[in-house]
């Protein structure tokens, strides 16, 4: 992994960080990923994944409107609101 | 004491905070909750209940959404954030008549083993100046230690519990994947989160487990089984358990001292009828490379919602909506969850998945598999917790992947979704250490028996840094 990769998956990440920093980060990330490559040596052929411990179908419940309307609470916890919506910098001019 | 009425609950609730007060320098507690507290306490007075854990104070891990009540997670990003609802696991504890106290410091997200990456400062380990008390449930295990509260709860995503558990010489458990819904709970690797209760014995983990375990409709992943009364075989006897030891966990790289206290509790186990059977986990040496593969991959997916914009926090005048979320997120989150974030996204980014995340899946399935077959042999397995006592803060240094190895012992029952927990079994140098009991799925009564037979027969959970309690 190069600064160049690393600066990509900054971007996916939306993060960002001093250009000082870049070099330990690079170094840090490239530790790791060689530390996780001994997965490769592992014959997993035909082996399914495990995405979940459980590996049970989730449970589906009925569709029922059960909540009130508390647009008031969720709007307070923006960071930013006016009455009836979050607000946000302008995206279209 | 409360039942027997010698002290009254709002009495009880005035000593936890003053208990709290004097325990400052600890810095176990994000947030207090005083007011509340000695409402439901003075209520309680008024109208004493027959709840099962009435007015008892418990500590809640800041990783839990509670009502009206602060919750950070240890991080700058929720510093400012107010839930509007609770979690359920908490909602089920005060149901069943808890106090929520306060909300403990925490590994920022949980990430971590140490609680040094939280953005309120170090907690302090109750058995010396300058000790980490484990983490990243730090704070709720500093603060039972210390004999503030009897009993917290904490979260585990690696190992969360039961290594802050042994480090700080209490007893902790992370049930069945599943068992405890996971609604409220602040997501850091959905596949691996369990919630948990620590305290100072199984009897108590037991108690508190009975009220934490629910079937919730609101999370899709909580079991819909049979919740047995987990106190109900506490008191069978052991002779003829079947105990496991792992053929693959190579104990002479630690130190001599915490191999004799392992070998002690064998020893002692032994004595109790317990019968020890070498088993094989091949695949179990992989557990570590697996997590920092799964788990991250699922903090970057979980963490995305951070963005400035709904809840939590926003960067000062951003110029646009790009650089609001760059900016909010870069501010709010430390060195390790970017760090986390950075790893997860490389390991889902196109080209890499299949190499990366689809492979550590398939190992993971190895290893649940390798579980399988060793619960055909024996009844429960056992382990050391940690690999040592509590180590000095800013000792492990500038390397993650050392701090990463701290949980070499404990990732395992995650990543296969069993329950296991850690037991005092032992002090060295003046610092206690935990032995770890993984028990079959859904056996959570199993390593709650096995523990309670040894507390029942040994000393080591009653010590505390203050002396022993009787």
């Amino acid at each position: 992994m190069d600064k160049k990769t690393v600066r990509t998956i900054a971007h996916l990440s939306r993060l960002t960080f001093e250009e000082k920093n870049e070099e330990k980060i690079t170094n840090d990330l490239n530790n790791i990923i060689k530390f996780v490559d001994q997965l490769n040596d592992v014959d997993t052929a035909d082996i399914e994944p495990l995405t979940s411990p459980l590996e049970k179908t989730a449970k589906t419940r009925s569709d029922n409107v059960n909540a009130e309307n508390r647009k008031e609470v969720f709007l307070n916890n923006a960071p930013s609101s006016n009455e009836d919506y979050i607000l946000v910098p302008r995206v279209v001019e | 004491m409360l039942q027997s009425k010698e002290i009254s609950n709002k009495e009880m609730l005035e000593d936890t905070f003053s208990l709290i007060e004097d325990n400052k320098h600890l810095n176990a507690f994000i947030t207090l909750n005083k007011e509340a507290s000695l409402k439901k306490a003075e209520n309680l007075d008024n109208n004493p209940s027959e709840l099962s854990l009435a007015g008892i104070p418990i500590a809640q891990k800041d990783l839990f959404c509670t009502k009206d009540l602060r919750t950070t997670c240890g991080s700058n990003m929720l510093s400012n954030f107010i839930p509007p609802y609770s979690a359920t696991v908490i909602e089920n504890l005060e149901k069943a008549g808890c106090i929520s106290v306060g909300k403990t410091n925490m590994d920022e997200f949980a990430m971590g083993s140490s609680t040094e990456t939280s953005f309120f400062g170090n907690t302090e380990n109750p058995w010396g100046q300058g000790l980490v008390p484990g983490g990243s449930s730090g704070g709720s295990a500093s603060a039972v230690a210390a004999g503030i509260v009897p009993a917290a709860s904490g979260t585990d995503t690696g190992g969360s519990i039961r290594q802050p558990a042994s480090l700080c010489g209490i007893t902790g458990l992370k049930p069945t994947y599943g068992r405890i819904s996971r609604w409220g709970m602040i997501a850091f690797a959905s596949s691996l989160d369990q919630a948990g209760p620590m305290a100072r014995t199984a009897e108590d983990c037991a108690l508190m487990l009975n009220e934490m375990c629910s079937h919730d409709s609101k999370d899709t992943t909580s079991l819909d089984e049979n919740i047995p009364d987990f106190t109900k075989n506490l008191n069978s006897s052991i002779r003829g358990i079947k105990i496991g030891l792992v053929k693959e966990f190579d104990l002479s790289k630690l130190d001599s001292d915490v191999v004799k206290v392992f070998e002690e509790s064998k020893k002692h186990y032994e004595s109790l009828g317990a019968e020890f059977v070498e088993i094989s986990l091949p695949n179990i040496t992989l557990s570590v490379p697996t997590y920092y593969v799964v788990a991250p991959a699922e903090c970057s997916s979980n963490l995305s919602r951070f963005d400035g914009v709904k809840f939590g926090r926003r960067c000062e005048n951003p110029k646009d909506l790009e650089d609001l979320y760059v900016r909010s997120r870069s501010e709010g989150f430390g060195d390790e969850v970017k760090r986390r974030i950075l790893i997860g996204s490389y390991v889902l980014s196109a080209g890499f998945y299949d190499a990366y995340y689809k492979k550590a899946q398939q190992v993971r399935r190895l290893i649940k598999n390798d579980f399988v077959a060793a619960f055909e042999k024996v009844d429960v397995i056992m382990s050391p917790t940690t690999r040592g006592t509590a180590f000095k803060a800013g000792s492990m240094g500038n390397d993650p992947i050392q701090m990463y190895l701290e949980d070499l012992f404990t990732i395992p029952a995650n990543l296969a979704g069993l329950p296991a927990m850690s037991v005092p079994n032992g002090i060295v140098n003046n610092k206690p250490l935990g032995m770890q009991l993984i028990g079959n799925f859904l056996e959570e009564s199993k390593i709650l028996q096995v523990a309670h037979s040894y507390q029942t027969s040994t000393d080591w959970h009653l010590k505390t840094p203050n002396g022993e309690i009787s």
